[in-house]
């Protein structure tokens, strides 16, 4: 085979190749320094100047219009606490505590951010409407069927993460001073 | 078998060997196919090689470009919702509405795009106590360079001017020393961008409320400053 023969076979393959990986990253894991913290990750500088590259192309591309650091911050938990993947046959229990915020909201979204429908018509818990024990811990439950008390429901048998938002908290600009007991555990407790 | 040696020489000595056409045959062929593996190994581990390097450039080159390019970025999104200046209130965040990941289904939103090189842009918006409202600016690029929450309401009411670095030169230039600026002047580093307001529903029965509080906005271009 030949010089040019070759040069042009690597090109066109590597030509594939970077183009295929640079989607597959943007499309998978957003935040190349995105803070983790137990099971939750945050991207603190998303859409703000300091961004890295990756979280730079990955806001273009999905048309996010995240947070700004005055107004709150948003984690995602793609894991439970051991590090497993969460899986849509599996009940979850979340809880007990969010760090300090005016207000918080957890729901379920879908691999691309989007929620995911489901019969109840329960897209996302509210801190101003989530039952609360005593002592002011609260326990919420994801599961794909039916529970008492706070139920978010898993309404597909889909790959699917945990959104929590806080709103107006004094976290939003240093994301990693968040201490990993303050945030909700997310504790598998059995599969179908 | 060493590389130093031509194969056909190698082939010969092989052939001399041995006696009867057969042997020779065979040995000759089996040396050919052993050339062509390790030319056409070799050519592979070139191609790879080289198609590694190049896939690594393109990577890194696609992942830097893609935030120039912009095209199908936030802006892009809400400039085919509707006008520059309008208020515009987004669907909220729920299964069906595939146009903003990440939205929350409890918070409504509503926007403004703006277009400075017809002059400052006057943003206004009324809150209410005790509800989570919030204003974020954002600039062409897709970077939030400022917000505001409902904290920072005066008489009920948030309030800013949006302008160009010129913009706010000029207008500084008109004022006299003694008269101090009593408005908010956000310097936007793009002539384009846009403005969303957010208000935090309480309960599901609130959501309409919340989209009320949020379309509330309002974006008001001004005369350019002399």
């Amino acid at each position: 085979m030949d010089l040019p023969f070759k040069m042009l076979v690597a090109g066109a393959i590597g030509l594939a190749a970077g183009l295929w990986s640079a989607n597959s990253v943007l499309r998978v894991s957003r935040a190349a320094d995105a803070t983790r913290i137990g099971a939750w990750s945050t991207a603190a500088k998303a859409g703000t100047p300091e961004a890295d590259p990756y979280t730079k192309a990955a806001v273009e591309r999905s048309g996010e219009i995240p947070l700004a650091p005055g107004e709150g911050l948003q984690l995602i938990a793609r894991v439970d606490e051991t590090g497993a993947a969460l899986n849509p046959r599996c009940v979850y229990f979340v809880g007990r505590r969010v760090p300090a915020a005016r207000y918080w909201t957890l729901g379920i979204v879908d691999r691309r951010g989007f929620p995911i429908d489901n019969v109840a018509q329960r897209l996302v818990f509210r801190s101003s409407e989530i039952l609360r024990d005593s002592d002011g811990g609260f326990t919420i439950t994801v599961s794909p069927s039916a529970r008492s008390g706070n139920w978010l429901p898993i309404g597909k048998k889909e790959p699917f993460y945990l959104a929590l938002r806080l709103y107006d908290t004094p976290f939003s600009a240093t994301a990693s001073a968040i201490d990993k007991d303050a945030l909700p555990r997310v504790v598998r407790d059995g599969c179908r | 078998m060493k590389a130093s040696i031509p194969p056909r020489v190698w082939i010969g000595a092989w052939i001399e060997a041995r006696t009867g056409a057969w042997a020779g045959a065979w040995a000759a062929a089996r040396a050919a196919v052993l050339n062509l593996v390790r030319t056409a190994i070799l050519d592979l581990a070139t191609i790879l090689l080289g198609a590694a390097i190049i896939a690594g450039l393109v990577h890194v080159v696609a992942i830097l470009i893609i935030p120039l390019y912009a095209t199908n970025d936030a802006f892009a999104r809400l400039s085919r919702l509707g006008p520059t200046n309008a208020t515009i209130l987004l669907p909220q965040a729920i299964a069906k509405a595939r146009l903003f990941p990440y939205g929350d289904p409890a918070v409504a939103a509503a926007f403004c795009r703006y277009d400075l090189r017809e002059g400052p842009l006057r943003v206004k918006a009324p809150v209410a106590r005790y509800e989570f409202s919030s204003i974020s600016f954002h600039n062409r690029r897709g970077d939030v360079f400022y917000a505001l929450t409902d904290r920072a309401a005066m008489q009920n009411a948030l309030e800013a001017l949006v302008v160009t670095d010129q913009q706010l030169r000029a207008i500084s230039a008109r004022e006299s020393e003694d008269e101090s600026a009593r408005e908010l002047r956000i310097v936007s580093s793009t002539d384009e961008g846009f403005v969303l307001m957010r208000s935090f529903s309480q309960a599901p029965s609130l959501v309409t409320e919340a989209e009320e509080r949020a379309s509330a906005l309002k974006c008001q271009p001004e005369s350019p400053p002399q």
